[in-house]
């Protein structure tokens, strides 16, 4: 069954639900300030930036189709370009709306743009992300702008009165070509800066490792080509499957590929970290294995799963076995940002070996920025979970990419040939 | 000039009156100490580590390192956290947007949060209502930062100035004034023949975390002995 405009409909106001209840508690975050998420002083980035990073990430999808397309002549991915870049804009857009309920003081945000320290690889993380959202947008409004043409519609759009059809579309093929050469670097770079952000940091031996950009490169191709697989098939609808199964099959097969390249690179960040076994190292697979174990094989078993299942022909059958295969590896993909934060925070930077006594790693107690009778306010470990609110306010990005993409849908055409009946 | 600091371990009795001193004087709310110390290798302050004959006990006090290379002013995106002219890490309350980005980067957690009003805190915790502590008015350095505040807004970061309401009239912190051992040193690291530049040349003196380049302005001399 295809998606019809009642369906998407349904789907487009679950999206403004979503959005909605984020708003009115961040509203109230706002009034009595991030005291309302678990995050403290030895916790001090949690849900918002795990769920940040992991938009980011998804948003990685829509212009490594299109440019694959062009670079690699997959020309039976063609179809799914427009679809793809719709959901990187998306993804963006989402990705830095949730950065915003995380500062503690939104309203300066203009500081960055007056008083920006170039030193600071969040400055740059701005920068880039607002070039992808930029040139993700251009990107669906130079495919859509043939169809506006030909329908008479559209936005932004008044000056393809004086030119034919064909000059447009002609027009549209130079551009979207443009759009997606310049766009893969800067999708590249997303990836890249963000896990500077994390990288640069020598007091978190978690983070502080080159491999890190390139392993979110990796994890952004698989999760964000999933994303446009994902998005293209059920909007395909069971009817036209047939049609772009080939297409599905090769954007699985990116999935698989780049999680091959993923666990590579985790292998080598794990077995460096072990082999020289330094204190650090233990209380780190400590972390890992023990205390988030769970969250640690979501991260490991599910993506794992996802990568063997998109090799095998089963895997790439049929709908269902697509729907499964991404949908594991989303959730994998988002404990495995998640797990940027766990044991991070909770291995204090400053521990102290006390010769002498056989302790090692002693970690030195965090005041962690609140006092509550009975409860210790230093503290050398802190069992952080999202509270409701938390939550609550980190399902805007959600709601915003399903907001955004049933929006586009309903509204332009997205697969060729096909309308929204 | 550049300030800095030397903390005599030898001296250091592990009494915190630096700690409330710091804390009072700078007016933080419930939960947030700019000024910590504990007793290193023990879960309980002023306990003893060890076993049987070979009972000791040592103290750490930990504040804001006034690192000359500082990875909190460098990852704050907006130039909130700066270095001023006398080598002090300070950070601007009224330009501050609250990412919290220096926190994560800072190796010695001494970077403190303002997870609510602190207005609001101090009320919660029961305090009595008139009751009122710290350096009462606003302080802006020269170029009109705000650097000081009694009550910091809600949602911005915080931590040791080394009391610029005092010594930016070159008087001593707080922690220094208050130390009853005079287990701290304040002064010029620039200046060699000042009491701090003498003692970390005679003294063996060593940073925290020196591995990892930071270069602190707070420097320690070690304990000769521990205490038994």
């Amino acid at each position: 069954m295809a998606i019809n405009n009642k369906r998407l409909n349904g789907v487009l106001a679950f999206g403004i639900v979503l959005i909605l209840i984020s708003l009115s508690v961040w509203g109230f975050q706002l009034k009595q300030g991030l005291i309302v998420t678990d995050m403290r002083n030895s916790f001090s980035w949690g849900l918002y930036i795990a769920t940040f990073a992991f938009f980011v990430g998804i948003a990685a999808g829509g212009l490594i189709v299109s440019s694959s397309v062009y670079l690699f002549n997959l020309e039976k991915l063609k179809p799914l370009t427009k679809i793809a870049s719709l959901s990187a804009f998306a993804c963006s857009l989402a990705a830095g709306a949730m950065i915003l309920p995380d500062m503690g003081r939104v309203g300066r945000i203009f500081n960055m743009f007056l008083h920006p320290n170039f030193r600071s690889p969040l400055i740059w993380d701005v920068i880039v992300i607002s070039s992808y959202l930029v040139v993700t947008f251009l990107s669906v409004y130079f495919q859509l702008l043939p169809d506006w043409k030909e329908e008479g519609r559209g936005f932004w759009n008044g000056w393809t009165k004086k030119h034919s059809f064909e000059e447009i579309q002609a027009f549209s093929k130079k551009w979207s070509k443009r759009v997606a050469i310049i766009g893969l670097p800067i999708a590249i770079l997303i990836h890249t800066v963000t896990a500077l952000i994390f990288a640069t940091q020598a007091s978190r031996g978690w983070w502080n490792t080159a491999i890190l950009p390139p392993d979110f490169i990796s994890v952004a191709v698989a999760s964000g080509t999933a994303l446009v697989l994902l998005i293209s098939l059920l909007f395909a609808g069971k009817d036209r499957f047939a049609e772009y199964h080939d297409a599905f099959k090769i954007l699985a097969g990116i999935v698989a590929g780049a999680l091959v390249f993923h666990f590579f690179f985790v292998a080598v960040d794990l077995l460096i970290h072990a082999w020289w076994g330094k204190p650090e190292a233990h209380e780190l697979f400590s972390l890992i294995f023990g205390r988030y174990g769970l969250v640690y094989a979501t991260e490991i078993l599910l993506p794992g799963f996802t990568m063997i299942y998109f090799f095998t022909q089963k895997g790439k059958s049929s709908r269902k076995s697509f729907v499964l295969g991404s949908v594991l590896l989303f959730i994998g993909v988002f404990a495995h940002r998640m797990m940027l934060m766990f044991p991070s925070f909770n291995a204090i930077p400053l521990s102290l070996n006390i010769n002498g006594t056989g302790i090692e790693n002693w970690a030195y107690p965090v005041a962690v920025g609140q006092y509550q009778e009975g409860v210790s306010t230093f503290v050398s470990s802190w069992s952080y979970f999202p509270t409701l609110p938390e939550m609550a306010i980190a399902l805007l990005p959600f709601g915003i990419v399903i907001f955004v993409v049933s929006f586009f849908l309903k509204k332009y055409t997205f697969l060729p040939g096909k309308k929204v009946s | 000039m550049r300030l800095g600091m030397v903390i005599d371990l030898d001296k250091c009795i592990g009494c915190r009156t630096c700690t409330v001193a710091c804390k009072s004087h700078n007016a933080q709310p419930p939960g947030t100490w700019w000024n910590r110390v504990f007793t290193p290798g023990s879960s309980h302050h002023q306990t003893a580590i060890g076993e049987g004959e070979h009972l000791q006990m040592s103290f750490l006090p930990v504040s804001c390192q006034m690192c000359d290379n500082a990875p909190c002013q460098k990852v704050c995106p907006v130039g909130a956290t700066y270095t001023d002219e006398r080598g002090v890490v300070l950070v601007n309350y009224d330009r501050c947007i609250g990412c919290r980005y220096c926190i994560a980067a800072c190796p010695y957690n001494v970077r403190q949060f303002n997870w609510e009003d602190p207005r609001k805190a101090k009320e919660r915790v029961g305090y009595k209502e008139d009751y009122d502590y710290g350096y009462p008015t606003d302080v802006r350095d020269k170029q009109g930062q705000l650097v000081y505040t009694p009550n910091r807004p809600q949602g911005v970061v915080e931590k040791c100035t080394f009391c610029f309401q005092y010594t930016s009239k070159g008087e001593d912190p707080a922690c220094v004034r208050s130390c009853p051992s005079k287990a701290r040193i304040f002064g010029d690291l620039d200046d060699p023949d000042s009491e701090v530049s003498r003692l970390i040349r005679d003294r063996q003196a060593f940073r925290l975390k020196e591995e990892l380049g930071t270069k602190p302005k707070v420097y320690y001399l070690p304990a000769s002995k521990p205490n038994r």
